[in-house]
């Protein structure tokens, strides 16, 4: 398994230039504010509502792909967004689940996540997806790729390692990540 | 109430999705909403919940575009943190129609009394300007509204009593 910033590491090469990215609250936002393209946008708070976010970045940026990175903790905090997403089924959208089974930014406290069948789950909304149980660093790059490059809503749910880089917060005020994120959209499409 | 069609023709000069929860109060606009579907240039997005809604509408607005929003004033008690720590926070626009239940014609909904009394309070502390929707004078409460959504880029709000989109 790997852990979640190696994770968001490995999806640089996967990317293309146009890809819009949504990361969750926490960690998460930090490490993709320091590791990936910028500008994104980069959730600080609204925990549970990086999908949603996600789809209406999807619907409105038809010709752009839309990645969601959301911890565990997010996804079940709006676990109904997912069955928003399926619904509408946005080909443009594709959310990675990066799962430590943890509430890792504040502490390591646990989720509820261990119960869910993710496979079962995902397979009842009649999506594509991919379940990576304890994946290798190789199948995980194969996972990324695929899920970035389908040519329809996909979501790929990975077990990860906890722990995380030492990483400074978020450097922009939200304004600016707004500001910065809507001038890229505006230049690019 | 308030001609359903007039009003869809307002909205979907200014607008270029809907979404939210339904309370019985929009009932007719909804109806007639879904019915013209097809032949109107607003697009429909059902949510599971109104933060949901709210989350959906920041996307559209990082986007450049615009979402009014509906859902019951109970609504406004799920989407707190949508709003002080994403769509304010971000200074993302976007109109929120908010049904205004729990006044005396709600006397026998127990469950909307106290939402119905701490409503206006609430949004004044969430710092959210807000305006009646009334029957009479719909058009230019609209047009107040959108006007500060887009000069403050931010969230606004209509309080709709029972009988202005709804029979
Ligand atoms: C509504 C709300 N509740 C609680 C928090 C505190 N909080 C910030 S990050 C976080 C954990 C998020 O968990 P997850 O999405 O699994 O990501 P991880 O921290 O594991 O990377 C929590 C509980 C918050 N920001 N907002």
């Amino acid at each position: 398994m790997m852990k979640g910033f190696e994770v968001i590491s490995a999806l640089k090469k996967h990317l293309r230039k146009d890809d819009i990215i949504v990361s969750s609250n926490g960690n998460i936002s930090r490490e993709a504010y320091h590791v990936l393209p910028r500008p994104q946008v980069y959730l600080r708070g609204s925990m549970g509502l990086p999908i949603a976010v996600g789809l209406g970045l999807a619907l409105t940026n038809p010709k752009k792909n839309v990645l969601v990175i959301t911890g565990d903790g997010n996804f079940l905090m709006g676990l109904g967004s997912s069955t928003t997403a399926a619904y509408y089924k946005p080909r443009n959208l594709k959310i990675l689940i990066l799962d430590n089974m943890k509430y890792y930014t504040t502490g390591g406290q646990k989720t509820v996540s261990s119960v869910i069948n993710y496979a079962k789950f995902l397979d009842s909304l009649n999506i594509e997806y991919t379940d990576s149980k304890r994946a290798s660093q190789d199948q995980i790059e194969h996972d990324l790729s695929e899920l970035l490059g389908s040519e329809t809503f996909s979501v790929l749910h990975l077990h990860i390692n906890e722990g995380k880089k030492d990483l400074d917060n978020i450097a922009w005020h939200p304004e600016e990540i707004t500001d910065r994120f809507c001038t890229r959209l505006a230049k690019s499409s | 109430m308030i001609d359903p069609s007039e009003f869809l023709t307002f909205i979907e000069k200014r607008f270029q999705y809907i979404c939210g929860v339904p309370c019985s109060f929009f009932k007719e606009f909804l109806a007639y909403l879904t019915a013209h579907e097809k032949n109107t240039r607003i697009k429909h997005i059902y949510s599971t919940r109104e933060d949901e809604a709210i989350g959906i509408a920041s996307g559209i607005a990082f986007s450049g575009k615009k979402a009014l929003i509906y859902m019951q004033n109970s609504g406004l008690g799920n989407i707190g943190d949508a709003l002080t720590s994403l769509a304010q926070l971000y200074k993302l626009p976007m109109l929120m129609l908010l049904s205004y239940r729990g006044l005396e014609i709600d006397k026998d909904f127990p469950e909307h009394s106290l939402m119905g009394e701490v409503n206006e309070p609430f949004l004044k502390v969430l710092k959210v300007p807000y305006w009646n929707l009334s029957e009479d004078n719909w058009e230019t409460e609209m047009k107040t509204a959108t006007k500060t959504m887009i000069e403050t880029s931010s969230p606004v709000a209509l309080l709709v009593e029972k009988g202005v989109l709804c029979q």
